[in-house]
């Protein structure tokens, strides 16, 4: 923002008028040039302008206002009379330092977008973010846009708002803000004050610029609204820092919001609406996604801090609805999985226990022996197989593994014939045998090796299941169901994501307002510096005649 | 503290769903123990307890929630917890009442043995609280109620930002109001 005030010095120079006789222009030390007139021992830093010759850089003959003549030619006698981008600036007095750089800005066409529905016209962006319409076929350009093109530029500014998600309504806004504008009270020191004023007044004016004026770029601030964003100016002056403006205006004139503007409350209202319950949902669903065990305390949840870093874990605004939130899903949780157990058939503790027999029971351990020398294992400890039924098992089993083998085959086939088909078919694996198989000690009875080929062969020989009719009944709405939570949960993610853009304007626009903020103290600030200069001990008046007796001589001199 | 449990042969196995709480249980032993063998120099004798007692706290309150608000274990577990001491029967038992919803300890209700037969600091809500009200009624029990940071009673604007801390179990206000 802070550009310096001489940077263009160089090379716009030659686009600047020549200097008044008795001027010379100089180089300082640091760079800067400054100017000095040997005649009255002056030097300053800014270039004095020859009075005669700024009259060429206003062009308002095209279709000459009354507002223009009364002020054209009293305007332009002092100073650039280019305007500024930004109209009457925030604070009624354009800074020094606006107006010095503005001296060396040149706008110039950038991009062109024809206009649907005024077809001849074309919408043309200059560089400095200003529009303009043209007509190609009459040859001829308006700042000032015609009334029906007007309205075909709101449709398109409003399509592309649209198109790019914002959410304000800002071209209604724009035209309703507008208008009722305050008029600043010129600064009355000098008439560059004047001309400012000038500036508010006639930037709506009926102005029309010609094609070939390249240099006085007049704004037609009244339809600028909707672009303001899309600036590239050396200033970013968008959108919301008119609106800020014109509150920091409505303040100062005593106004209510609603004078001048329909206030911010109409910001907001678009985009899904995230009701308490949708974010408290969006909590469960992060607990669910992290796989949070629901027997945990929630002071264990925090401390481990993985669902922290997720957004979904701000959908609730503080700590005592988090851990409310907590307490219900998992007391929710909890009957979802004692419901889900209820439905699982119990785990045979045995049937660990049998594997284990399997894999290291000899003839050659009695059960204390055995059950010494396993103690540590943890089948061997399961609290839910008592003792004594662990002691049978073992005795029976070494019992058959004294038998020969091939009566423990014929056990093992008559162990798979009493099995009905439902449960074993030949689909049916090495890893999905029926729990009443995997409990027999018939089963285990022979080692692995004999064992697995057998079964294996025997399934081949089995049919495929009997077709269960109420099996497919369930699992469609089930599925349904699911399809149904997904789509509600997708809704609510969407709608955390939108609220999550909206706390980033939010912000932005806190951001926006405090920049401005600065800015209007450090303008005050310069202003006042520079008054105090300008003022010292003779005066505001005794400047003025000097500056006129300048003028003067130096109309004379030319 | 729940006792050890044996590994012998005429061991009882917990009721159903012991299992589900069971790492929870244990990480809270483990910082038992850590309490329990942490130095206690710099510690006044009075505040050598109370991480013990927190930790005791937490997980009678643990096992409480998990009972009366979500009902995730069976009465037998709860019977089976409080049995073997893994939750505080008398505490629970309080926390069933109106008014002492949150209260931090039993001895902390205890009028007997006080100077004023008044309940400890830590019961009274904090709306009531007033400044420099604290070192007044503070433990009441003969020890002198040190732990209750002055709050510069002549210091301007009444921010009531006073912090009372039980001698008996370093509560901070376990009142129902608060």
């Amino acid at each position: 923002m802070l550009k310096s005030t001489h940077r263009a010095a160089g090379p716009a120079n030659s686009h600047e008028p020549a200097l008044p006789p008795g001027w010379t222009e100089h180089k300082a030390p640091t760079g800067h040039s400054y100017y000095y007139n040997a005649e009255t021992k002056q030097s300053t830093y800014t270039r004095p302008a020859a009075p005669s010759q700024t009259h060429f850089f206003i062009d308002h003959t095209a279709t000459p206002t009354p507002h223009a003549q009364v002020h054209g030619p009293t305007a332009c006698s002092f100073g650039p009379p280019q305007r500024s981008e930004y109209g009457g600036s925030f604070r009624g007095g354009l800074s020094y330092q606006d107006r010095s750089r503005r001296q060396y800005q040149q706008d110039r066409p950038k991009k062109k977008k024809a206009i649907p529905g005024c077809e001849p016209w074309i919408l043309v962006t200059t560089k400095l973010g200003r529009r303009f319409v043209h007509n190609p076929e009459k040859n001829e350009s308006f700042w000032k846009f015609p009334q029906d093109v007007l309205l075909a530029t709101f449709e398109m500014d409003r399509k592309e708002q649209e198109e790019k998600l914002s959410v304000e309504g800002e071209g209604p806004r724009a035209v309703a803000t507008a208008e009722p504008r305050p008029q600043l009270p010129p600064l009355q020191r000098n008439n560059e004050a004047d001309q400012r004023a000038a500036d508010d007044s006639d930037s709506y004016e009926d102005v029309e610029v010609t094609d070939d004026e390249n240099v006085d770029l007049e704004q037609p601030d009244a339809i600028e609204g909707p672009t303001k964003k899309q600036r590239t100016g050396p200033v970013e002056f968008n959108e919301e820092d008119i609106a800020y403006q014109l509150a920091q205006m409505g303040q100062e004139y005593g106004l209510d919001p609603g004078e001048y503007g329909n206030g911010e409350d109409d910001e907001y209202d678009t985009g899904l609406p995230l009701s308490a319950d949708d974010s408290r949902a969006l909590f469960y669903d992060l607990l669910t996604d992290h796989a949070i065990n629901p027997y945990t305390t929630w002071e264990k949840v925090l401390e481990q801090g993985h669902i922290i870093d997720d957004e979904r874990y701000v959908a609730l605004p503080n700590m005592r609805t988090r851990k409310e939130a907590f307490t219900i899903w998992s007391t929710e949780r909890i009957q979802e999985l004692k419901e889900q157990r209820a439905k699982e058939e119990k785990k045979d503790p045995r049937i660990p226990y049998l594997r284990f027999l399997h894999e290291h029971a000899t003839p050659k351990l009695y059960w204390p022996e055995f059950k010494r020398k396993y103690r540590k294992e943890e089948a061997m400890k399961d609290a839910y197989l008592p003792d004594k039924e662990r002691e049978k098992l073992y005795r029976d089993h070494i019992n058959r593994l004294k038998l020969p083998e091939s009566t423990r085959r014929t056990g093992l086939k008559d162990l798979m014939k009493s099995i009905p088909l439902q449960h074993l078919h030949r689909n049916s694996t090495q890893d999905t045998l029926p729990a009443t198989m995997l409990t027999d000690l018939r089963y285990i009875s022979l080692p692995s090796r004999t064992r697995d080929p057998l079964i294996e062969a025997y399934i081949c020989t089995l049919p495929s299941p009997p077709l269960d009719p109420s099996a497919a009944g369930p699992a469609t709405s089930d599925q349904s169901e699911a399809d149904k939570k997904a789509e509600e949960r997708e809704k609510r993610e969407k709608a955390l994501r939108e609220r999550e853009k909206m706390v980033q304007e939010e912000k932005r626009k806190v951001m926006g307002a405090l920049r401005r903020g600065k800015e209007v103290m450090r303008d005050e600030e310069r202003e006042i510096e520079e008054a105090l200069r300008v003022s010292g001990r003779e005066g505001l008046r005794a400047y003025l005649t000097e500056m006129e007796a300048n003028a003067a001589e130096g109309q004379a001199s030319s | 503290m729940p006792a050890i449990r044996s590994t012998g042969r005429n061991r009882k196995p917990p009721p159903a769903g012991f299992e589900d709480i069971e790492d929870t249980l244990l990480e809270f032993s483990n910082k038992m123990k850590d309490a329990q063998s942490a130095p206690h120099e710099g510690k006044k004798k009075h505040e050598t307890l109370w991480p013990i007692i927190q930790i005791s706290h937490q997980r009678s309150r643990y096992i409480y929630e998990l009972y009366y608000t979500k009902s995730a274990i069976s009465k037998a577990l709860y019977e089976y917890l409080v049995k073997n001491n893994y939750a505080d029967a008398a505490l629970m038992a309080k926390w069933k009442k109106q008014g002492y919803e949150k209260l931090c300890c039993v001895k902390c209700i205890q009028t007997k043995e006080t100077n004023f037969s008044s309940t400890c600091i830590c019961r009274v809500p904090k709306a009531t609280l007033e400044r420099g009200e604290g070192e007044a009624a503070g433990g009441g029990d003969g020890e002198d109620a040190t732990t209750a940071v002055a709050g510069g009673r002549g210091g301007g604007g009444g921010g009531g930002g006073k912090v009372i801390q039980c001698v008996n179990c370093g509560c901070r206000g376990c009142a129902s109001a608060d």
